[in-house]
């Protein structure tokens, strides 16, 4: 406990726990109410935000020019998150308050609401229980800085922002064409979004102001006062083009909407790369390692490292790393007979048994730097019942990623690469050519990297691959098709980004 | 400007005050050793206990419990005297949390004893946990003495 004694060890459990179950963000969201509103019985407040669990309701605000859709995505954004559209209509539309009485006659002169009272609207409106419960959306608040500034003010802080932008001419080409069905309140157009049902054609009316000329008024003050708007939300914001069909930049929008920002919790990476023979998965690895100091694990040098060190395991590990095997299987299949182990038909050699895997690759996942750092470990597990083995016994990977790469493409990886045996340098006839025909014609293959074997080992992969999808279900896939640091970058959004949630 | 560094001082005077920094971290810790399957109603029946040993003054089930501050003591004192010094009882409370690192801790020039390191480490997980001050303070010590009795 003093500063003196060793660094403690803080068992694993801890991180893996903490990581699970989000303890920081909670932690971190308890700490920002309590700044916000400051009670005087803070134990009483916590106790009230813990049992609202209301983190992760949306909490978004749309803006964008005139005619950029910003009411038909917020309303559909609305419906399918399941959450409260407040737009500066239907916040002075509230009955019983005289508060929204007095902005509703300021908008019938002035067409505009003044700042204050619209804020209090607004904070009103987000302290009712519905949209603590299920969120808000706001569509096109806040409309200056002013505004913006006040709305933080009172505490409100969305968590998403969305900007749409088009280029002007685009807009009021747009919005000529704007209908509004007066019942619901929907917008329809005449070219993009024209409804099926030939009543609401009857119904529809046209809205007033679309004119090009106050299209034009409209869109300099959104200019205006956009710009100044951007850096008060400087993280969280996202500008999309709406100059798209509808319903891509409502996609855009959801995918947006549902990801979560990178936050300030601690995390070690404990990384899993899957892929078949050739797909890069070593030297993602060794990149991976060497960036951010995690420990690289590769199954199948962990192996040779043992018998090489003739250590315990090691003794026992090598009797299957023999070239002869056949008298060997004559030999041993009394009493290896009884053991799980993954027998190949068609080669002369017999695989380790799991459970003997498991416990080298234990020792080495076990040990400190490991703990502490991270690791990164591929070659392992190939097929479910491995994986199984690995979780029980407590390794769980935060991220687990699959390679693709296409046959051809690992062919041509493979069956290509030659070794020069005088001087031990590796070369790759397509992507490292030898630099004379002299250490040309004395280079050699590999027998592992024969076209034969290397078919063989990606169907082993194959076979094995869509359990293993299953099991880690929140994989990555990569497309491994590509030069090798475009997917390590690829690899590291992963890593870095949070996991990205699945839609209820 | 003004205004923004206003408001940060208020925050900063609140966390002072209640000592929430303090709380959040001990809340945090218990929830990492203890891991229960579900946090939030784990944190809800802490929370809720704590309001009751506020309110009536029970003794508070302390995370710390009087073992491991003998524990601690004992890890401390490697040469079985009986006494820390100084030094090493101001870090140990700032390991604890305890102590916030500005305060100024008068050494009276005797080592610190198992008891009275003790009765410190009670006493100011007492005032984090429960801020009774002035007419609750008996209250406070009754609950400080009650474990110690064990």
């Amino acid at each position: 406990m003093d500063a003196t004694t060793a660094p403690h060890h803080i068992p694993p459990e801890m991180s893996q726990y903490g990581e699970e179950n989000h303890i920081f963000e909670i932690m971190q969201n308890m700490l920002e109410q309590l700044l916000i509103h400051q009670p005087k019985d803070p134990i009483l407040f916590m106790i009230n935000h813990l049992q609202l669990d209301n983190d992760n309701v949306p909490k978004i605000v749309i803006l964008g020019p005139p005619a950029s859709g910003k009411t038909t995505i917020a309303m559909w954004l609305c419906k399918h998150l399941n959450s409260n559209l407040l737009t500066v209509e239907n916040l002075i539309a509230k009955e019983f308050s005289s508060l929204a009485a007095a902005a509703r006659k300021h908008y019938q002169i002035n067409k505009r609401v003044p700042s204050m009272q619209l804020v209090r609207l607004i904070q009103d409106r987000v302290s009712e229980d519905d949209c603590v419960r299920r969120g808000w959306i706001l569509d096109g608040i806040p409309e200056t800085r002013e505004q913006a500034l006040m709305i933080q003010t009172v505490g409100i802080t969305p968590r998403h922002v969305i900007v749409l932008s088009a280029p002007d001419t685009v807009l009021i080409e747009r919005n000529l064409g704007k209908r509004i069905d007066p019942q619901t309140g929907e917008i329809y157009h005449t070219t993009f979004d024209w409804p099926s049902e030939s009543e609401i054609q009857d119904r529809l009316i046209v809205p007033v102001g679309i004119s090009e000329l106050e299209t034009a008024g409209k869109l300099l003050e959104y200019h205006r006062n956009i710009v100044r708007i951007f850096p008060s939300y400087p993280k969280i914001l996202k500008v999309i083009s709406a100059d798209q069909p509808c319903v891509d930049v409502f996609y855009q929008a959801l995918t947006y909407v549902q990801t979560n920002h990178r936050s300030n919790a601690p995390f070690t990476p404990r990384v899993l790369l899957c892929g078949p023979m050739g797909s890069g998965k070593s030297l993602q690895a060794a990149l991976l390692a060497q960036k951010y100091s995690l420990v690289n694990v590769c199954c199948g040098q962990l192996l040779k490292e043992a018998v090489a060190d003739k250590s315990k395991f090691g003794e026992v590990i090598q009797p299957f790393f023999e070239k002869d095997m056949a008298e060997y299987k004559l030999q041993e299949g009394g009493a290896l007979g009884s053991l799980p182990c993954n027998a190949v038909p068609g080669t002369a050699r017999m695989l380790l048994p799991d459970s003997l895997i498991m416990k080298v690759l234990s020792e080495r996942l076990n040990q400190q730097d490991c703990i502490q750092k991270g690791w990164v470990l591929h070659g392992f597990p190939r097929d479910l019942d491995q994986a199984l083995m690995m979780d029980s016994l407590g390794y769980k990977p935060n991220r687990v990623f699959f390679l693709n790469v296409p046959f051809d493409s690992v062919l041509e990886r493979l069956t290509l690469r030659r070794t020069d045996p005088i001087t031990g340098e590796r070369y790759h006839l397509m992507y490292k050519p030898p630099p004379t025909t002299e250490i040309q014609d004395r280079l050699l293959q590999n027998p592992k990297d024969a076209e034969e074997h290397v078919k063989f080992k990606m169907d082993l992969f194959y076979r094995n691959a869509a359990e293993l999808e299953e099991f880690y279900g929140q994989a990555l896939t990569i497309n491994g098709d590509q030069d090798p640091y475009t997917v390590f970058e690829y690899i590291e959004s992963g890593i870095i980004n949070p996991l990205p949630q699945k839609v209820p | 400007m003004e205004a923004g560094g206003s408001r940060e001082r208020e925050a900063r005077n609140y966390l002072e005050k209640h000592r929430i920094m303090e709380l959040l971290k001990y809340l945090t810790s218990v929830l990492l050793f203890i891991r229960p399957e579900k946090p939030r109603e784990y944190l809800i029946a802490i929370l809720e206990k704590l309001r009751i040993a506020k309110a009536t003054g029970v003794a508070f089930p302390f995370f710390m419990d009087h073992s491991n501050i003998t524990a601690m003591f004992d890890m401390m004192d490697s040469s079985k005297k009986g006494t820390i010094s100084f030094v090493q009882y101001k870090e140990a409370l700032k390991t604890l949390g305890l102590c916030p690192a500005d305060e100024v801790l008068k050494d009276d020039g005797h080592a610190i004893t198992l008891d009275k390191f003790k009765s410190e480490v009670n006493k100011r997980t007492q005032e984090i946990c429960g801020r009774t001050k002035g007419k609750g303070s008996g209250s406070c010590q009754t609950a400080a003495e009650q474990p110690r009795l064990h």
